[in-house]
């Protein structure tokens, strides 16, 4: 038991902090700001490209895939430093689907796709919801089906975020629709955005960020474009999404929100005289929020810890993703009530972390129902963690 | 970066958990409610020193276990998790830890050994009416005299006072703080019993002109930052007592919620008792780990003040949920007094209010971020 960095790691975390202070010029800030924190600019995607040829994006896989050979925590480091500098990172990508592609991908993916993706070059989105497969997400209709040597794939999938950037979909396919239970059916796939039988519309959400409808129109892939055994792909996406959980909690963006928030209402006077951190109820609200994010960093440091170790709990990683879901809201609000009216203010003019909590806290909801939604989570808490008998459905 | 326990960690756990597995029940606990008896298994104590429990966080060369605080926090949370009657955090932390980290070697020589051979019982006094701040005394004020020390004043709800040999006190004079060791038997000190929510034994500490000679004198000056120290440490330990007791609540209402059949079916299947378990899960999980941090940091003598507040806060916040939460879905059979949910609610309620609520622990977190301390690296 000892939770805490080794030197070498520490300096890691600095000599990250070093290289994306060069790295995130005002340009790319700007553009990743008008891209609601999402990514997908030329400016962005240079920056990714950059990270990957300094061999960043692979430092925590193994070398003969083109890592660097580090674990999971020097892994677990950058992707928390890269989305503490402000960049959009695409962890969906690099850390969720990628590792299952490495895991599990045929020697065409293994050549063709896990290489692009620590370098840097292909982007992935995830296909998994439709209109009437969400929580649900066996009841998926989308169909594979063999002609001769390849595949032929029609039907419609719902919130594809990044799909309009993406370069391929890692897309869930009926492909048994005999098989007794209906999630033995399934089996995944890698289509090619560029075919021209894959479409995507937007769906613009609450927050501002773009999600998509893709559609699928009698796409050919190869068999090559299959993941896994056939009739096998639910455990891959229970898989990659046992991934995501993870992914989709990063604490060092929280962490540096909060720091800037604090130096403001230590450096903000108030016409009234005083500064903002002298009111009781903003220490206790900041207090509130430091031991909060203290237990969001503890958590995730010990899924990567045991993804080191080759033991991540089901679990515990439901736990994480509710955890961190619900605290990033609670977040908002109580360091947002400290910012005051300059919270609702779109334009930046009051400072810094009002203008990124005003749109925070727009933003804030999808992480509690998207990536499998928290009632379910807590449903595989309740059976996983503590062995209670679930309702069956 | 380690999250995972060394062999010597997993052995004393599962020593611990077997001891107290077999020698405590809610049969063996019976007797104690309402203070029928007094709280306190000297078999019980006496078994477990006999295993090297006792002793834990002193090191090998003074006869002790060789292990130190994270090792200790290990074992209180499996006190926790039996709810054991022994007075494993007073003795260990308020009378072994100080002793070998600021005693001299006469000292040591004179209350360690046979404190560590389980000869004498320590303990340590720390709380006044009013004032919970083990380092800044109010309400005991010492003389410094040719001898060593004269005290008078008044400590609140001593644990175990009345069972332990020598307690630990400090005392203002001026502005400054004086720690000693105390005589329980000494003339000028009387006990009080008093009576505590779960049943701990207790009693008030007065003490009335109460000599105490020098070589028992731990620090006659400076002594707010031996008790500063203790106070992390014993803040630290309540915590880890309170992850076993939670935990082992949250398990024993998982289990009866799988066994308890309501509509033909175990009332665990309703979602909303799976989610409010889920919701004790997380919880007891973010205590384990902030508890954890902390007395590793602690136990490596690091600056750990922040986490220990953290800590803390979640000692409080856990305890006060878990407990409602798994009263909640047994139904009635969580307040009936021949299941043993009961007992464990009080001891939540205990850990969460000794040594401060989160309240008192989120105003000090707050006015440290105030000062400029505790941002995150």
């Amino acid at each position: 038991m000892k939770i805490q960095f080794t030197p070498e790691q520490l300096a890691l975390r600095d000599e990250l902090r070093q290289y994306f202070r060069t790295l995130m010029t005002p340009e790319l800030r700007a553009e990743c700001e008008r891209d609601m924190g999402e990514g997908g600019g030329p400016l962005w995607r240079e920056a990714l490209r950059q990270m990957g040829r300094d061999g960043w994006i692979g430092l925590g896989w193994p070398q003969a895939l083109g890592g660097r050979g580090l674990t999971p925590l020097e892994q677990f480091i950058f992707v928390e430093e890269v989305m503490r500098a402000g960049y959009p990172f695409p962890f969906l990508t690099t850390e969720s689907v990628g590792p299952m592609l490495a895991e599990h991908g045929n020697a065409w993916i293994q050549r063709e796709i896990v290489p692009k993706i620590l370098a840097g070059e292909l982007l992935i989105a995830i296909g998994y919801s439709e209109p009437g497969a969400g929580t649900d997400l066996a009841n998926l209709k989308t169909r594979a089906e063999r002609d001769g040597d390849d595949w032929v794939i029609n039907g419609q999938k719902m919130w594809t975020s990044l799909a309009h950037f993406c370069d391929y979909t890692w897309l869930a396919v009926r492909t048994d629709p005999e098989a007794a239970k209906k999630h033995k059916g399934i089996s995944m796939f890698l289509v090619p955005n560029a075919d021209p039988g894959w479409s995507c519309t937007p769906v613009n959400t609450l927050g501002g960020v773009r999600t998509n409808a893709t559609y699928y129109d009698n796409i050919r892939v190869s068999d090559d474009h299959r993941v896994g055994e056939l009739h096998g792909g639910w455990k891959l996406i229970t898989g990659q999404l046992n991934r995501e959980r993870l992914s989709l909690i990063n604490f060092g963006p929280s962490a540096e929100l909060f720091n800037a928030t604090v130096r403001w209402a230590r450096d903000t006077e108030l016409p009234a005289g005083g500064r903002v951190i002298d009111a009781p109820w903003v220490q206790m609200n900041l207090a509130r929020c430091r031991a909060a994010i203290e237990c969001m960093k503890l958590i995730v440091y010990k899924q990567s810890w045991a993804m080191t170790e080759g033991s991540l709990d089901m679990a515990d990683a439901s736990a994480a993703k509710v955890y961190g879901s619900e605290t990033f809201i609670e977040l908002y609000r109580a360091l947002g009530e400290i910012v005051g009216q300059a919270g609702l203010l779109r334009d930046g003019a009051g400072g810094d972390s009002a203008r990124r909590l005003e749109r925070l806290y727009r933003t804030a909801s999808i992480i509690t129902f998207g990536g499998g939604t928290n009632e379910i989570q807590r449903d595989i808490i309740s059976a996983a963690g503590l062995w209670m008998p679930r309702a069956s459905r | 970066m380690d999250f995972g326990f060394s062999s010597e960690q997993q052995d004393i756990r599962q020593l611990a958990r077997q001891i107290l597995g077999e020698q405590v029940s809610a049969e063996s606990l019976k007797p104690y409610d309402e203070y029928a008896t007094v709280r306190f298994d000297a078999d019980l104590w006496r078994t477990l020193g006999q295993a090297g429990l006792t002793a834990i966080p002193v090191s090998a060369s003074e006869g002790g276990g060789g292990f130190g605080f994270m090792e200790l926090a290990l074992l209180l949370e499996e006190v926790g998790r039996s709810i054991a009657p022994v007075p494993m955090l007073s003795h260990c932390v308020g009378g072994l830890m100080v002793l070998q980290r600021f005693a001299d070697s006469a000292l040591k020589q004179r209350l360690l050994a046979p404190a560590v051979a389980g000869d004498v019982l320590l303990g340590a006094a720390v709380l006044e009416a009013g004032n919970e701040n083990p380092a800044d005394p109010r309400l005991t004020r010492a003389e410094v005299t040719a001898e060593g020390l004269r005290l008078n004043g008044t400590k609140q709800a001593v644990p175990f006072a009345r069972q332990a040999d020598y307690l630990l006190v400090a005392a203002r004079h001026g502005e400054e703080v004086a720690v000693c060791f105390v005589d329980t038997r000494a003339p000028g000190v009387t006990l009080e019993d008093c009576q505590s929510t779960a049943f701990e034994p207790q009693a008030h500490l007065v003490l009335e002109n109460v000599e105490v000679a020098a070589p028992w004198v731990l620090a006659a000056t400076g002594g707010a930052a031996i008790m500063d120290w203790l106070a992390e440490r014993l803040s630290a330990a309540h915590c880890a007592h309170q992850l076993g007791v939670a935990d082992a609540a949250m398990r024993m209402a998982a289990t009866y919620t799988s066994e308890r059949q309501q509509f033909g079916v175990p009332v665990a299947t309703f979602q909303a008792v799976g989610h409010r378990m889920a919701n004790c899960y997380i919880d007891i999980e973010c205590l384990r780990l902030a508890t954890y941090q902390a007395c590793s940091l602690l136990h490596d003598e690091c600056e750990a003040g922040v986490e220990t507040h953290i800590a803390k806060i979640w000692a409080g916040d856990t305890g006060h949920r878990v407990s409602y939460a798994t009263q909640h879905v047994h139904g009635g059979m969580g307040i009936d007094r021949d299941y043993s949910l009961w007992r464990y609610c009080l001891w939540l309620r205990h850990n969460e209010m000794t040594l401060g609520g989160s309240s008192v622990h989120l105003a000090e977190l707050g006015r440290r971020l105030a000062a400029g301390e505790g941002l995150f690296a």
